[in-house]
């Protein structure tokens, strides 16, 4: 499943790092595909995409498509933030249910209220790729 | 024959307010001058002397402190030669329970007889949104929940919007634990807000992080505290009132501000757990309590962890503020102190600031906040967003 992307002009305010393990995440979301790692072992998966299963440890880990859907768990518009944030101040973010159950932490594009359908897009910086959710019309 | 019980037998606080920066003369305050009075104070107030001292356990000082490796620097500056333990603690928020539980481990071990358990909290002197830049990377995710600019508050913000939603609540319902801890603060000369508040000026002030204004979440301070923690053998032969340790409990639910794992977010397990297992160690329940003293940034976090504790029924917390159940002379009173609102949070000392609350309070001497026939308080301490707990029971010895 492929997800909408946005052109965002700047540069990302905090860039995440990247290693040789979670580049396949970074490389799918920067062309609207977000994978993740789960368990050949135990078949559970993990988000962020981990090396290890945090669930029995086992070391192998298959690389899976997520749906990018998911309901708005909870979220807040931050008005007093880090200074490397300054200029996106006021933001909203959020925490979002994944269809796959996994629970992750973004920001909100819209004001989509609790246990709403969302899904997540591609917000396409200078310097890379970032990630949102937004509400699901209809 | 010994009891083998730890109490605490004295201490003392700074109030807190803001030190760090430089004066009109040209001078600043200086931790280890600060902390140095602290120490001296305690003893005394221990009826101890220098020499009675094994060990000494710091609260890592903020990074805006100059003086590094500063345990051993106090060691020198006090010259106090320590053959249990000299070192510096550092657990986020629970930075100081952690600090206090190696203090009374070093006396239970037999290490020593008398620990010092205390640090010195300076950050005034650096403006919030720089101060955020650090403390941002200590409450999540660098890589996967920093960039999108979540803050250390952002996340009981959050656990504000979903109670509300699950429980009918309101942001005035549970702006009455601002309300309340006010004027509990009111009557504690070491607070640092102390001005009466009305319910319609916390609604008054700016958003932070929606549905919280200025005044339900922590204002920042400096702050120092000192406790002496000793083997109860030592505490009764002073003849002072002393308190002991009762019951104690840790939990970490082995997740960090969210659980990967979608879990019930507000039920604060990790309280839960740590409240239960410090309850049944001291053989007492919820109802036994007298008073407890919690670590609640904000007034939702206040709500939840008394709820997670067993101190008020699941949705009722914010209603019970505004009822007086949670208030000085009140069923359960919450943050006599104050709480982190207005009593303040200098983050790495806070939590000390609550065992010495409690420690006035069980040895009647909390004078105009004091609460009747108090016995037996609970100190609750957290990182992340409740993510780990650490309770004492705390018992006092006439």
């Amino acid at each position: 499943m492929t997800q909408p992307i946005i052109t965002t002009e700047g540069k990302r305010a905090y860039p995440p790092r990247m290693s040789d393990f979670t580049k396949p995440f970074w490389d799918g979301v920067a062309t609207g595909s977000f994978r993740t790692t789960r368990c050949d072992a135990c078949q559970r998966p993990s988000f962020p995409p981990k090396p290890i299963c945090p669930h029995c440890w086992s070391d192998q880990v298959t690389w899976i498509d997520l749906s990018g859907r998911g309901r708005l768990y909870s979220a807040t518009v931050v008005h007093a933030g880090p200074a490397v944030f300054a200029q996106d101040l006021p933001y909203r973010v959020g925490i979002v249910d994944l269809d796959e159950g996994l629970r992750i932490a973004t920001r909100v594009l819209d004001e989509t209220r609790l246990d709403q359908a969302v899904e997540l897009v591609v917000l396409a910086y200078d310097d890379g790729p970032l990630y949102a959710a937004r509400g699901i019309s209809g | 024959m010994t009891s083998n019980k730890v109490s605490i037998l004295g201490g003392a606080a700074l109030p807190v307010g803001k030190l760090q920066g430089l004066s009109d003369a040209g001078t600043q305050h200086l931790e280890h001058e600060v902390l140095a009075k602290l120490i001296v104070e305690a003893l005394a107030d221990a009826g101890l002397e220098k020499e009675d001292v094994g060990s000494m356990i710091l609260t890592l000082p903020r990074p805006y402190t100059q003086q590094k490796y500063f345990a051993t620097f106090m060691a020198n500056y006090m010259r106090l030669p320590c053959d249990g333990l000299v070192m510096e603690v550092m657990g986020n928020g629970m930075t100081p329970a952690l600090t206090f539980q190696t203090a009374v481990d070093q006396v239970r071990l037999g290490r020593t007889k008398v620990a010092l358990a205390l640090g010195i909290n300076f950050e005034t002197g650096t403006p919030a949104p720089e101060h955020m830049m650090s403390s941002m990377r200590a409450t999540g995710d660098v890589d996967f929940h920093v960039p999108f600019g979540f803050t250390p508050i952002s996340w009981y913000a959050m656990d504000a919007v979903r109670y509300i939603h699950e429980h009918n609540s309101s942001r005035e319902d549970l702006a009455m634990v601002a309300v309340k801890n006010r004027a509990h603060a009111m009557h504690n000369p070491i607070a640092q807000f102390r001005k009466p508040m009305t319910l319609d000026d916390v609604l008054a002030q700016r958003p932070i992080v929606e549905p919280l204004g200025l005044f339900e979440v922590p204002g920042r301070g400096d702050g120092a505290v000192c406790l002496v923690i000793a083997d109860e053998d030592v505490a009764k032969e002073t003849g002072k009132p002393y308190v002991n340790v009762r019951g104690e409990g840790f939990y970490h639910e082995g997740a960090h501000q969210i659980s990967e794992v979608p879990n019930d977010m507000i039920a604060f397990e990790a309280a839960q757990q740590a409240g239960a297992k410090a309850m049944a160690g001291a053989g007492i329940g919820p109802d036994d309590l007298d008073l407890a003293e919690v670590y609640a940034p904000c007034t939702i976090v206040e709500v939840l962890v008394a709820e997670a504790l067993g101190l008020c029924p699941v949705g009722q917390g914010a209603r019970q503020a505004a009822s007086g159940d949670t208030s000085i002379g009140g069923r359960i009173p919450i943050c006599t102190s104050g709480g982190l609102l207005s009593r303040g949070h200098p983050a790495y000392v806070t939590a000390l600031y609550s065992y010495f609350e409690v420690l006035e309070q069980l040895r009647g001497r909390g004078a105009e906040r004091q609460v009747t026939d108090a016995e037996l308080g609970l100190v609750c301490t957290e990182l992340g967003n409740y993510n780990a707990a650490m309770v004492h029971i705390l018992e006092a010895v006439a």
